[in-house]
């Protein structure tokens, strides 16, 4: 017996269709819009596990270190240095934030690119008939709005810390200076303070005043004047006009000794490790977004982060030098603010790593820019084209 | 590949067909999923699309919604020809597939509100009618992850109600429902068709299909083996005769040299006779004046015809036989 498909079903009368008031809404577009930024914004801040694990990352873990040198100067600030300081902050930048805010990023791209996949609300948001090149941009400026802020929060407070609560004084050539002084400001401290000045800062010129320095070299009672030996003591005002010629001269190289970053290095710091997290996000987006999941990728970018980056940054290799040119963070290192370590453990800005493994600026940024745009272009290809 | 665009945007408002497919054809390497696959579903209508599991019902419609391509044929979903008009007829259209799944850490109406936000703006002012249609308003600010199967997937059909859909595509909606739920929906199905949307569904719950939809099609190993009403599908279909009467073994016996006589079986419930698909019902009444006229009085006389559960069996054994 054979089976035939009905050839002219007899079916229901068709109604008239509906008009479901439906214009056109361009959701054809590649363009977001504003809403769906923002529900998918939302989306990602109401991971409240992540985002536990992002602020304890990029701001809890600098908070602590930073808090427990505040408590412990507090206490004993005899034996445990001030909180903060230009050290610190150099040290915390370049070795803490702008790691810590790469993976931070990192794996908040790797989820914004791969959660809609793994919790099957992919196919839901492919039915709606929205381009599937706007459902993957929307991530974009979404995880942005709450990496960036994250990141800023963190750097903050570690400028504060450093800014306010760093060290007042240094030692310079062996006499305690107040920090900071304007040039003229370290002129009237030198003047204010003759003997000390006079007895310890290095001068580069004839020393016309004669002062005691009771427990120099010279031991009690030898005096430092032109002669060399016992002189009578030169009256106060030529010793303060000593003591100011001496402090014009050594300023700039006490004006090097920082005890605070300044504003500039901060806001430049700033501006360098929100770049480098941007581009984490965005990385983090494509790659989970080609794979379509969020653990592997996440374990790529701590482990290039963590492990290869700086292995690969040490030195040259012969062979690989134009894979370690292009490295996301060597490359990133190239826009470092002067005077900050590197960032990956080697020398920077002139030192072993940095003289051996060189790169222009347009490379470098070829480089960023390359691993920003060929991750999103194949995490976007890969959204357009998969199977929902 | 060999996808035809044929049906231009402009006739959309025209077309009498909300699903009409021709030669559709889906590839999984070997295995193909979807084989030339013509299908015409009218507008207004609850559809049903049956198949054993495996037979290619959820593949089709997933290659109408556009979430894999197809590899041969042409396909127009409410007039508008896919995939090249896609989004303008995904705009009309709304659809669950398969296991309903949202974002667990947020609630029922966060995730409609991320839904909507892919649709027009006036989808986001039916959340709250869409949940409430589906008995999930006191539910809704409930975060998904605490939700059962079933609530899940009646948010699922919330989520279809956004765009206030001229046709719904709702995969094994069934599934997951208690016996309320399934009430319910059957209810709500029919009250959307009754709006004059269209409600195309795919299960393997043949009875709850008997019951809700208007017209059927059979698919099986990716083929559509049979389209068309319920009704008419049934009427094609073998039936018999009950017969309730004094005598059995008598009215058998009478019975036995007429032209149906080769399908007379008496049982413990009486006498039954098996009759062909297409008899005409003068059949009945001349069996009942053959056994007036032998002498043997009649209480009643039922035509019982096939559900479409064993008329489904029916076809889809046959066919399994001839390959």
């Amino acid at each position: 017996m054979s089976i035939t498909t009905v050839a002219d079903p007899p079916i229901p009368e068709p109604v008239a269709s509906m008009d479901g008031g439906h214009a056109i809404d361009h959701r054809g577009s590649w363009v977001p819009n504003g809403v769906m930024i923002a529900t998918r914004f939302m989306e990602l801040r109401r991971r409240r596990g992540l985002m536990i694990a992002l602020v304890a990352v990029n701001i809890g873990i600098p908070t602590v270190f930073l808090a427990v040198r505040l408590v412990a100067h507090a206490v004993a600030p005899h034996s445990y240095a001030p909180a903060g300081g230009y050290d610190i902050f150099t040290n915390m930048v370049a070795g803490v934030m702008f790691i810590f805010g790469f993976i931070v990023a990192a794996t908040l791209g790797c989820t914004a690119g791969s959660i809609d996949l793994t919790e099957g609300m992919f196919r839901h948001l492919v039915v709606t008939g929205r381009s599937r090149l706007a459902l993957y941009l929307a991530r974009i400026p979404a995880g942005l709005a709450i990496i960036l802020p994250l990141v800023a929060v963190g750097f903050t407070i570690v400028c504060a810390v450093c800014a306010f609560a760093a060290p007042t004084q240094l030692n310079y050539q062996g006499v305690t200076v107040p920090a900071g002084l304007s040039h003229s400001a370290f002129e009237t401290w030198a003047g204010d303070h003759a003997d000390e000045v006079i007895c310890n800062f290095n001068f580069n010129g004839p020393i016309v005043a004669n002062v005691p320095c009771g427990n120099g070299p010279g031991g009690p009672g030898v005096t430092v004047g032109p002669g060399g030996g016992p002189q009578q003591e030169t009256s106060p005002s030529v010793n303060r006009t000593q003591a100011i010629a001496m402090a014009n001269q050594d300023y700039r190289d006490y004006s090097e000794h920082f005890l605070s970053p300044s504003i500039s290095l901060m806001v430049r710091s700033g501006l360098w490790i929100e770049l480098y997290a941007a581009i984490g996000f965005l990385v983090g987006v494509g790659l989970a977004s080609l794979m379509g999941q969020r653990t592997v990728p996440v374990i790529l970018l701590i482990v290039l982060e963590v492990v290869l980056t700086p292995l690969l940054s040490q030195s040259p290799i012969a062979h690989l030098l134009n894979l370690q040119r292009a490295l996301l963070g060597l490359a990133a290192t190239h826009f470092e603010p002067a005077g900050l370590p590197s960032a990956f453990g080697g020398a920077h800005n002139g030192g072993i790593a940095a003289a051996s493994i060189t790169e222009s600026t347009a490379v470098a940024i070829f480089v960023l820019a390359g691993w920003v745009v060929v991750w999103t272009v194949l995490g976007a290809w890969r959204m357009v084209t998969r199977d929902a | 590949m060999t996808i035809v665009d044929e049906v231009a945007p402009g006739s959309a408002a025209e077309s009498p067909w909300a699903v009409e497919t021709h030669g559709l054809t889906k590839r999984f390497k070997d295995n193909v999923a979807v084989d030339g696959v013509e299908l015409l579903v009218p507008r207004g209508c609850a559809f049903g699309y049956l198949g054993p599991n495996g037979a290619g019902k959820t593949t089709l419609i997933r290659v109408l919604l556009g979430l894999t391509h197809a590899d041969a044929g042409s396909m127009s979903l409410l007039g508008y020809s896919v995939p090249h008009h896609r989004d303008r007829a995904l705009a009309r259209i709304g659809a669950i597939v398969d296991e309903p799944r949202f974002h667990g850490h947020l609630t029922g109406r966060q995730n409609l509100q991320i839904l909507a936000a892919a649709r027009e703006p006036a989808a986001r002012g039916r959340i709250d009618a869409s949940l409430d249609r589906v008995g999930m308003a006191q539910r809704g600010n409930d975060k998904v992850s605490k939700y059962s199967m079933g609530m899940r997937q009646r948010l699922g059909v919330a989520a279809c109600l956004l765009g206030d859909p001229q046709m719904l595509i709702l995969d094994e909606p069934m599934n997951w429902l208690d016996p309320g739920g399934m009430l319910e929906m059957r209810e709500m199905i029919t009250s959307l068709v009754a709006e004059g949307r269209t409600v195309v569904l795919s299960s393997h719950l043949l009875d709850e299909v008997e019951r809700t939809c208007d017209a059927v099609a059979i698919v099986d190993r990716g083929k559509v083996i049979r389209q068309g009403p319920i009704a008419g599908l049934l009427a094609d279909s073998a039936f018999e005769l009950q017969i309730d009467c004094s005598t059995p073994d008598r009215a058998g016996a009478l019975l036995a040299g007429t032209p149906w006589g080769a399908g007379v079986e008496i049982g413990p419930d009486g006498l039954r006779v098996g009759l062909a698909p297409g008899t005409d019902r003068e059949v009945v009444a001349e069996v009942n004046r053959l056994l007036v006229e032998g002498g043997v009085p009649v209480y009643r006389l039922q035509e019982v015809h096939a559900s479409l559960e064993s008329w489904f069996l029916e076809v889809t054994t046959r066919l399994g036989e001839q390959q």
